[in-house]
């Protein structure tokens, strides 16, 4: 596949200039080969030049099909029917609208289908003709990254939102049982009470209370089933990779940490590898404090790291720690951090930490905050170790 | 009706607090409350006998770790755990803990007490076994060198002259030992001594 050019243009005053002209055709035609983006040269009335081997392959033409034939070849609709108008704008107004700018648009290939690729162009004079050469960049691999982040992260905030309902169950309950089974106990109290007494009137009311107390027990029922309909299939543990877990957590928790100067660094301990979690639960705690720790550094400060640390401990347990060098917590705050509905931040509801307690106490591990030495907060939480055998399984 | 044993209850919610002591003491049961098991702890030094009704979560101390405190200052009182969250998961944590019952709140008061009374009838069974260990200990160090090698013979099931023969000594003078064993001990019986025996864990 040796891309060509097409007769190239003739200079006028065929002097001495042979071997420089020859040179300058080596120069190019290396160039063509090897320029890892796609390289196209059109002349003025838009047909095509030369192609590099890149473009040849991203639009699926051979050089010597297209040689001649107008650029719009390479272009779906609308600009397809639309380019002459488009180079012979430029040529009459010298006003330019991708020249030096760049943009994103489709391109065709041979097959018909398209392919989301950035396109730059530039513009050279030779021999008094004008030529245009476009350099195009294949976005296809970058979109689909972009996709695959998106629809993690769309896992993960529809998740975020199904936890954040149970969580709000879970405590309505917690909050609501509270003082149910306060009422309970003194009405089966007096119950107690009202069944040593002789007055006639006693058996009525010992009759009522009972009844009462009943339907306290009752409201706690219904609490329970609305505890376990919350609750239903909604952890489904695997063995999974740590460090890809973190990876992916990192990706879409730290979107905007560059913009906010703030460094990141992992240290991941190679030995903490395999754990047994629910991938988009401990992807949403990851998510959580590094989302919060990029809030803290962002309101400021002299110092704006955020480190993101595994190691193992003894009891097959891996612990996961996430530190930030922002203003750390008030300490009677810390005392409450993990509770529902505490929050430091205006626009908060108080569920994120609660969430990722629950979350982690579910997988059997632990999470605690502590001052950083230094200033700043470490949140550390602890993942149990995949098994041998349940390691082997996963292979 | 129960009436000695004191029923420790330690919730962080007041009301539920007071209102468990207002049952419990319907119930004729003395009842203590403490609203931390921080608090509990402090007191636990003063406190005798009596069972322990807790909350599994709450501030500061949880249940699960009280009753490792518990059982780390070597206290035998029996825990009953109260969970509001219906979170069966820590429940199996705290009876693999050593916990003797849990209940989930809001509860029944027949279930509440059912578990108190077996809780207490247990404690009050270990108790006396271990004060009868006690006993027999106490009498078991009474004992001399070779009343003490007298005695592993006869619980081995051995006759006097085979002890005689195993010791060195005649069979008359085992004879005087054991009848020393038989009165320091305290024992009825050959029989009642072999039970003492192995209640302490001798010969074995």
């Amino acid at each position: 596949m040796k891309p060509m050019t097409a007769t190239p243009p003739q200079p006028r005053n065929d002097g001495g200039q042979t071997a420089a002209l020859e040179a300058a055709e080596a120069r190019l035609q290396s160039i063509l080969q090897t320029v890892p983006d796609g390289m196209i040269i059109i002349d003025a009335r838009g047909r095509i030049e030369s192609l590099s081997a890149t473009a040849e392959r991203l639009f699926g033409y051979m050089t010597r099909e297209v040689v001649g034939r107008n650029i719009s070849l390479f272009m779906p609709m609308p600009h397809r029917e639309q380019h002459d108008s488009y180079l012979e704008r430029y040529l009459a107004s010298g006003e330019p609208r991708i020249i030096g700018i760049g943009r994103v648009v489709a391109g065709r290939r041979k097959n018909g289908t398209t392919f989301p690729m950035h396109l730059t162009v530039g513009e050279f004079r030779f021999s008094g003709g004008r030529y245009f050469t476009g350099f195009i960049r294949d976005l296809t691999d970058q979109q689909m990254t972009e996709a695959r982040l998106r629809e993690l992260q769309s896992e993960v905030t529809h998740m975020s939102r199904f936890t954040a309902l149970g969580e709000m169950a879970s405590t309505l309950a917690h909050e609501i049982n509270q003082p149910l089974t306060a009422i309970a106990n003194y009405l089966k109290g007096c119950r107690r009470l009202l069944e040593r007494m002789a007055d006639d009137q006693a058996a009525v009311l010992r009759d009522a209370v009972d009844k009462a107390a009943d339907q306290a027990l009752r409201a706690g029922n219904i609490i329970r089933r609305l505890r376990e309909f919350v609750a239903r299939g909604e952890s489904e543990r695997r063995v999974e990779s740590l460090p890809k877990l973190i990876e992916d957590a990192g990706t879409l928790a730290l979107i905007g940490a560059r913009e906010n100067d703030i460094a990141v660094s992992f240290d991941l301990d190679p030995r903490a590898d395999l754990v047994l979690a629910d991938r988009v639960q401990i992807q949403q705690v990851l998510v959580n404090l590094i989302r919060n720790a990029i809030d803290v550094l962002s309101e400021g400060g002299p110092r704006r790291e955020l480190g993101i640390t595994t190691r193992t401990l003894g009891n097959n347990m891996v612990e996961v720690s996430v530190a930030d060098t922002g203003s750390g917590i008030a300490p009677q705050v810390m005392t409450q951090l993990f509770q529902p509905f505490v929050t430091t931040k205006s626009k908060g509801m108080g569920l994120g930490l609660s969430i990722c307690r629950t979350i982690v106490e579910a997988h059997g591990g632990k999470i605690s905050a502590n001052p950083r030495a230094g200033g700043g907060t470490i949140f550390r939480f602890t993942l149990r170790v995949a098994k041998r055998e349940e390691q082997s399984l996963a292979q | 009706m129960p009436s000695s044993p004191v029923v420790h209850v330690i919730d962080d919610d007041s009301a539920v607090r007071q209102s468990l002591a207002f049952l419990l003491s319907t119930a004729g049961y003395a009842v203590r409350v403490h609203e931390s098991a921080i608090a509990f702890l402090s007191a636990l030094p003063a406190i005798q006998d009596g069972c322990v009704v807790t909350d599994i979560r709450m501030p500061g101390m949880d249940g699960l770790e009280l009753q490792r405190q518990l059982q780390a200052r070597k206290a035998s009182l029996p825990v009953i755990v109260m969970t509001g969250h219906g979170d069966v998961a820590l429940a199996v944590q705290a009876m693999k803990a050593g916990a003797v019952d849990f209940i989930e709140k809001p509860f029944d008061d027949d279930v509440l007490l059912a578990a108190i009374r077996a809780a207490l009838a247990r404690h009050r069974q270990d108790a006396e076994r271990a004060a009868l260990i006690a006993d027999v200990d106490r009498r078991m160090n009474s004992l001399s060198h070779r009343e003490r090698d007298v005695l592993l013979g006869l619980v081995a099931g051995k006759p006097n002259k085979a002890i005689a023969h195993d010791l060195g000594i005649s069979a008359r003078t085992v004879e005087v030992y054991r009848a020393n064993v038989m009165t320091k001990m305290h024992a009825d019986s050959l029989s009642d001594l072999v039970r003492m025996a192995i209640l302490s864990g001798v010969g074995q």
